[in-house]
């Protein structure tokens, strides 16, 4: 069922092509004919900037063999809003002020497309202007051609982000005390890689500007200064005011006057492109001209670059697994076995937990299981980490029972010794931890000077390696062999001489025991 | 008054020509076109289009160089020009007003 058949169906009669004869203007065929006239008041600037870019497109398409079915144009809310529903492109409306992250995701979906934002101020730089900001900052590869008129247009003339200075409007009718935004100033300073600004008098230079800036790989922003004549002009002598005389001339008032005050200085400090009134409340000055044009990796560029660095780090990772020894794998049933670690930050706690769970799963082709759980401080807090290994696949992660811990502090003793299953097997480091009197009876106690031991061979923090050591010949649940591979390969290399005595250190104590 | 100093290649020299084509029914009557043109080509019209606005008109016998500065900057897509090739600037007749602006 096509729309129009719909809306008969519900009682509304169907939308029909207006009077606006399409196909007389060589622009038209980048037009939708069926939504014109536009809504833009007489002497609107709008016209102007849609016109000129309509035009910029056109001379892309013939000169530098673009092809308009890869360009986006998309925009927010406001008069410079509807400019999405005027040309015959792929285009988008967004909600207020949300143009840019909706440009953003189109540009990094599909990196092929022109992406262009239109927009005006309120939408861009007011409740838009974090947008802004950080999608100048990434240097996404998107054009935003902000339309300033000063003032919020469509909803009647309220004061806005770029509304000068002293100008009146109908919510500051004693004149501004806000200080506006200098809009090429913020993108610069974010991070814009092509800045400009020009008025739409001068749509020809603004021409030049726009197909440049359709064409450069980074964020380019260009600020198009546009007579408002109606909100605006209606209260400030630019646009002769209330005079009667030039009620029909507003737009034009404003635009002779663009052409006495606009100055042309091309890549000056954006600082210093200033727009100033005088006293009367007049355009005194509007600096215009290409501001900044500096090249760096645009969004796209950085997203690959990291890519290439990516597969490097793969290929190197790859390399190591494929030099790892074969050992066998473990052909004992083993059963869920939870072990509980616990100690303070610093001891390793967290490693050793990781180096267990690697041992059984990369060696000994087990399941294993690792959490962890620590405190705020990065040193010297309590820490703690549970391992489950098992034959069998492991359905919840969390410790039930643990049969086994690896206590290394008081506190952590204190903490878990409830835990511990009936039976089960506590290891201490016996200089670190103190059992005290009412220490429990249905378990069974193993302790070595892991921090001595570790301390007398060169290191005092190969203390966890001493105590997987001395784990591994008392539980058992993990081969000897995978747990020094595992050890080993998870030390830095500088100390893997000294882990691996540790750890044999640690393991004849174990057997010993 | 006639220039004394002449460039070299005064008889090499052509200007563009242009036919101005004005579309009334889109016209809103704001006057850009007329203000800004750089051979002042347009006057306001008395015909007047379905909106009630005055759409310009071309001055007649006057010649159009064809930059497109008004088919630029006509907000309502109102104005076009056709290109008509050159001539040389002895049979181009310049409104004689017009100045640089």
């Amino acid at each position: 069922m096509s729309s129009s058949e719909r809306l008969r169906i519900l009682g509304y009669e169907p939308l029909t092509e207006s009077d606006w004869e399409t196909g007389l203007h060589p622009m038209d065929d980048l037009l939708r004919g069926e939504r014109l006239p536009h809504i833009w008041c007489q002497g609107c600037g709008l016209g102007t900037a849609l016109s000129t870019f309509v035009n910029a497109l056109q001379w892309l398409e013939k000169n530098q063999e673009w092809d308009l079915d890869k360009v986006a144009v998309v925009s927010g809310i406001g008069c410079t809003g509807r400019i999405a529903g005027y040309v015959r492109l792929d285009s988008f409306h967004t909600t207020h002020g949300r143009a840019i992250p909706f440009a953003t995701g189109l540009k990094l979906a599909n990196p092929e497309l022109k992406v262009i934002v239109l927009s005006g101020d309120g939408d861009l730089a007011g409740i838009g202007g974090n947008h802004l900001i950080h999608a100048a900052r990434r240097n996404l590869g998107i054009t935003v051609v902000c339309v300033n008129n000063f003032i919020y247009g469509m909803t009647g003339g309220q004061v806005g982000p770029t509304t000068p200075h002293e100008a009146r409007s109908v919510t500051s009718q004693y004149g501004n005390y806000e200080y506006p935004f200098n809009l090429p100033y913020l993108a610069a300073a974010s991070g814009a890689s092509f800045v400009a600004r020009w008025t739409t008098l001068h749509a020809r230079r603004l021409g030049w500007t726009l197909r440049d800036a359709l064409a450069y790989p980074g964020f380019s922003f260009v600020e198009v200064i546009a007579p408002c004549s109606t909100a605006y002009a209606r209260w400030n002598p630019d646009g002769k005011g209330l005079d009667p005389e030039s009620l029909r001339r507003r737009g034009l008032e404003i635009m002779k006057h663009y052409q006495e005050v606009g100055r042309i200085e091309h890549d000056i400090h954006p600082k210093d492109a200033h727009i100033k009134l005088n006293e009367k409340g007049e355009m005194a000055e509007i600096v215009e001209g290409e501001f900044v044009k500096e090249s760096r990796p645009n969004l796209q560029e950085a997203i690959d670059q990291r890519d290439v660095w990516a597969e490097k780090a793969w290929q190197r990772a790859k390399k190591a697994l494929d030099e790892r020894p074969d050992l066998p794998a473990q052909t004992e049933h083993i059963p869920r076995t939870e072990v509980q670690l616990g100690g303070f930050g610093g001891q390793g706690i967290m490693s050793a937990g990781k180096i267990i769970g690697r041992a059984a799963a990369l060696y000994d082709q087990l399941e294993s299981c690792f959490t962890q759980s620590y405190g705020p401080e990065a040193r010297g807090g309590a820490a703690g980490s549970q391992v489950i290994i098992a034959s069998d696949s492991i359905h919840h992660p969390h410790l039930v029972r643990p049969g086994s811990m690896i206590m290394m502090s008081q506190g952590a003793y204190s903490k878990y010794i409830p835990n511990l299953a009936p039976g089960g097997m506590l290891l201490i480091d016996s200089e670190l931890v103190t059992l005290p009197d009412d220490h429990r009876a249905d378990i069974t106690t193993y302790g070595i000077p892991a921090t001595r031991i570790a301390e007398e061979a060169g290191n005092n923090r190969a203390a966890n390696t001493a105590m997987l050591g001395f784990w591994t010949a008392i539980v058992g649940a993990v081969s000897q062999d995978a747990m020094r591979q595992a050890v080993i390969e998870s030390v830095p290399p500088k100390t893997v001489e000294l882990n691996a005595k540790v750890f044999d250190i640690g393991y004849e104590r174990g057997l010993e025991t | 008054m006639p220039h004394w100093r002449q460039p070299l290649d005064r008889d090499q020299i052509q200007i563009p020509l242009g036919i101005v084509h004005i579309i009334d029914e889109r016209c809103k009557g704001c006057g850009f076109c007329i203000e800004f043109c750089p051979q002042n080509l347009f006057i306001i019209s008395e015909r007047i289009n379905a909106k009630g606005y005055h759409p310009p008109e071309v001055i007649p016998d006057l010649d159009c160089v064809n930059c497109g500065l008004c088919a630029l900057l006509c907000p309502d897509f109102a104005i076009y020009i056709e290109d008509a090739g050159t001539r040389s600037p002895e049979t181009i007749s310049l409104n004689p007003k017009s100045e640089v602006k």
